[in-house]
């Protein structure tokens, strides 16, 4: 069942309250989270949140495509390690 | 391990009677299949390809001289793959996985920070792994306000950490 759209998105409180104070100083920090089930609203958006995974914070830079999403969706709780040296590429954003 | 050769599939299972072999694509390109001649098993057995579809998310593989499912059901598992010469060239700014596994880092004031060991795929920016022995692994986010240089040649990067909120 979803949630009712009278009480909004969900987002931790204190991650909301970090977000804020950092839009209106205009100021980028990394913020470390445990709420993986924080929605990402359009004022995170140009943020790094660190996701914890259950293990560690996985610094996760918010576009505005994750908007709608939760944050857990951007840091994967298992870890494959399978096939080394595959034809696998990485770029900067 | 010969570490000039990549892996760019997987053999997980025959398909149907005539040869075919489904292969999972372990690799950014799975266009690539339709342009090769010739694969390499993780065995050092050179293959022909005879024919390559593409079905759902797998590819679809025959080689020549092996026409019947039970000529093929020895292949399952093997890994195929092609030489460092083979790859996919990439855009500028894009790097190879294995290239960037093994890197050290460094911050802007010199100052090592440990070595690439792993490279996390999160669905936003992608993660670099760095660790030192008996430290707690740094995690560095591949965006180009952190990471101020790569440069293979010298296996060496240069990060800009992010100041975090306390």
């Amino acid at each position: 069942m979803s949630r009712s759209i009278k009480k909004g998105p969900y987002v931790h409180e204190s991650l909301l309250k970090k977000v804020e104070v950092m839009n209106s100083k205009n100021e980028k920090k990394v913020v470390k989270t445990w709420s993986r089930s924080s929605t990402i609203l359009p004022g995170f958006v140009g943020h790094t949140i660190a996701v914890h995974d259950g293990r560690k914070h996985v610094p996760v830079y918010i576009t505005e495509d994750m908007v709608g999403h939760k944050l857990g969706e951007f840091a994967p709780t298992r870890t494959y390690k399978g096939h080394g040296g595959t034809e696998r590429s990485t770029s900067l954003r | 391990m010969n570490t000039n050769l990549i892996t760019i599939g997987k053999i997980v299972a025959p398909h149907g009677v005539r040869g075919d072999v489904r292969v999972i694509a372990l690799t950014d390109f799975p266009e690539r299949f339709q342009t090769m001649k010739q694969v390499l098993l993780d065995n050092g057995q050179k293959l022909d390809i005879s024919g390559v579809k593409y079905h759902k998310q797998d590819v679809l593989m025959k080689f020549r001289g092996l026409d019947d499912r039970n000529a093929v059901e020895a292949l399952k598992g093997k890994l195929l793959q092609v030489t460092k010469e083979e790859l996919v060239d990439l855009p500028e700014g894009h790097y190879y996985t294995f290239d960037i596994i093994g890197l050290a880092v460094y911050d802007e004031d010199g100052q090592p920070l440990g070595t690439i060991t792993d490279v996390i795929t999160t669905g936003s920016n992608d993660v670099y792994v760095a660790e030192v022995a008996g430290k707690t692994p740094v995690l560095i986010p591949a965006l180009k306000d952190v990471v101020k240089n790569i440069d293979l040649p010298n296996k060496r990067m240069t990060v800009k950490l992010q100041e975090e909120w306390e």
